[in-house]
């Protein structure tokens, strides 16, 4: 396999647009950028999709990729599968039925949500941690910038990861089944569309991990439904077609949620969101240094789901307005014994994950040992600034790429600019 | 001064040699450590411990030494007016050396007991005090030293090899 084609990642690198300005080198929590003659580049293996580049680029030199609403046209059935931050992003008064149906006016068949099979995903849940009781805690698997967080960090935690797929990809499996048995469709005819709130659900889709298929036929991001489908809110609003909208599992789209609706399951949970929480909270588990959960929920962007890149609105006002509608407007309930049976004849568990580690810096400790005391020895010799203007992230990280022949100790502008200037001068 | 052994028979051989011989590692790490500066304390364990995640040490002896460096760190932030910690990593092994400023240990037989403690009450606030940290230390180590008196400063080292028991 071509090396550099080995991870799909769902953003785009525009070189010509780059300025050098470092944000994004800073920002990434698996060092996954660097700034090389000038310009972005991103190392392939190390980066998981969370997106806090794309938030810190400001010139569009790293831009958020997904399908394009048009992709639909290539299936006769079509169906959008919402992610539930898809219903903070309208304004209170446009009702969350009114926002589903919107998309039926843009040309979707139908329009179904993650947040139906929040209840039986509880129960399935449960049995999981029941079947599994060595394994504490178990760690989500919603997320995939986490599980991607996981791989290449801390390898040593995959076995806790939920081997189970997520709400939105069981919805997916589950309706597809449907419409081949009661609409009579064949299989090739019917598209599964999830509406999704972050790259890494775009990259997970396309690139799925320990998945035995593919599930979905395309991942398109709310920002490029949202558009057409406020132009189209009038006709929604006059449609008068029947709508059940899943109000109760749309708090999972907020980080706390989930934890709070796991708790009535009598299931000790934790839920921790945004990248450097994650990670800290991934080493003490790592350390055994927490105390006892059952269930851990880790997001990678704030809030939650609702604080992916690719939402319209603001997080924290998105969340508010999921509370809203899940306090003020009526929930359909969603019963299926068909889903049930499906998770017990393992439907849908999941591949054991392999690790992409990027932390071992050699295949054998002696060689590896001697690597780092090379990359000690740079260090020391860097100014310890981590101000970043040589192109990595860190002073260290710049010793490493040293090390690896990746850069020179010349890239260090600090160091250069002492040079320049003689020694003693005292002026 | 009162001393404390214990050897892990697997490689109590290959480690008293080392207590004799003392070689230079081929990487040392310091830190030091304020006293009840409870907000940093972990980070030097931490920090180790990546390292020799990077030279790519199993996770399961990686886990006895964070587990094992988490509580000596804590003693000497909790128990001591803080100090030094020394990390020397050689090919086959590590050697972790906590040196703190004081006060010392009465009788360390005694504090190695599980259960005995005489944490504070701004300690046991923190969630520590359960008397289980030195215990554990010697659970997860291969070598475990500890120099201290009354009214002196303790060192406590371990060591703990990179291969498995065989
Ligand atoms: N560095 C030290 N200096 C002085 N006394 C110490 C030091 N480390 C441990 N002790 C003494 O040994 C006792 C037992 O230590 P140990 O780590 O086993 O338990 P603890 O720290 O009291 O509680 P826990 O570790 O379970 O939170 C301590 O309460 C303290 O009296
Ligand atoms: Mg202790």
């Amino acid at each position: 396999m071509d090396k550099e084609k080995k991870y799909f990642h769902a953003l785009q690198v525009k070189t010509e647009k780059c300025v050098a300005c470092m944000k994004c080198v800073r920002v990434c929590p698996t060092q996954a950028l660097r700034i090389r003659n000038g310009k972005v580049a991103l190392d392939e293996d190390r980066c998981i999709d969370c997106g806090r580049c794309l938030s810190a680029c400001q010139f569009g030199a790293l831009l958020p990729w997904s399908d394009k609403l048009d992709i639909i046209k290539n299936k006769k059935y079509k169906v959008a599968v919402l992610s539930s931050s898809y219903a903070g992003q309208f304004s209170e008064h446009i009702s969350y039925a009114t926002a589903k149906k919107a998309l039926l006016q843009i040309g979707f068949d139908e329009v179904i949500e993650e947040s139906m099979v929040t209840e039986l995903f509880g129960m399935m849940l449960h049995k999981y941690l029941q079947n599994s009781p060595e394994i504490r805690p178990v760690l989500s698997s919603s997320c995939p910038a986490v599980v991607r967080l996981i791989q290449v960090r801390f390898p040593s935690l995959l076995p806790n990861l939920l081997h189970l797929e997520s709400p939105r990809s069981i919805v997916a499996m589950y309706y597809r089944q449907k419409l081949i048995k009661e609409k009579k469709l064949a299989a090739e005819d019917i598209g599964i569309y999830l509406i999704v709130p972050c790259i890494a659900q775009v990259t997970a889709v396309h690139q799925p991990e320990g998945k035995f298929s593919n599930l979905e036929d395309g991942a398109i991001s709310i920002q490029n439904v949202f558009g057409e489908a406020l132009e189209v809110l009038k006709q929604a609003v006059q449609d008068k077609r029947p709508m059940d909208i899943h109000t109760r599992g749309l708090g999972w789209a907020i980080s706390r949620n989930a934890a709070s609706d796991l708790e009535e399951n009598k299931i000790k949970t934790l839920s921790v969101c945004g990248i450097p929480n994650v990670i800290e909270v991934l080493l003490k588990i790592e350390n055994q240094q927490i105390d006892h959960y059952d269930y851990i929920v880790l997001d990678s962007c704030t809030v939650g789901c609702v604080g992916g890149v690719l939402n319209i609105e603001n997080p924290f006002i998105a969340a508010s307005r999921i509370r809203h509608i899940m306090n003020k407007e009526e929930a359909a309930s969603f019963e299926s014994q068909e889903i049930l049976d499906m998770f017990e004849k393992g439907k849908f568990g999941v591949e054991q994950l392999e690790g992409r580690s990027i932390m071992k810096l050699s295949s054998d400790i002696k060689s590896a040992l001697e690597k780092m005391k090379r990359i000690h020895q740079i260090n020391a010799e860097l100014p310890g600034l981590d101000c970043s203007a040589c192109g990595s992230p860190t002073c260290i990280t710049l010793a490493e790429d040293i090390v690896e022949g990746k850069s020179t100790i010349e890239d260090c502008v600090v160091l250069l600019r002492k040079k320049m200037r003689p020694k003693n001068n005292t002026k | 001064m009162a001393e404390y052994w214990y050897f892990n028979e697997a490689f109590a051989e290959e480690a008293s040699s080392y207590f004799l011989e003392r070689p230079e590692p081929v990487i040392v790490m310091d830190f030091t450590i304020g006293e009840r500066d409870f907000v940093n304390a972990g980070n030097a364990s931490s920090q180790i411990k990546m390292a020799l995640k990077r030279l790519g040490v199993d996770h399961d002896i990686l886990r006895r030494i964070a587990i094992a460096s988490y509580e000596a760190e804590i003693n000497e932030t909790a128990h001591a007016r803080g100090g030094e910690i020394t990390g020397n990593i050689y090919p086959e092994f590590v050697v972790i050396k906590f040196y703190d400023k004081g006060p010392g240990m009465k009788d360390i037989e005694q504090s190695m007991v599980p259960g005995f403690s005489t944490a504070d009450e701004q300690v046991r606030e923190m969630g520590f005090g359960a008397g289980l940290g030195l215990p554990n230390i010697k659970k997860n180590v291969d070598v475990l030293h500890i120099d201290s008196e009354e009214g002196g400063r303790t060192l406590l080292e371990f060591m703990i090899f990179f291969r498995k028991k065989s």
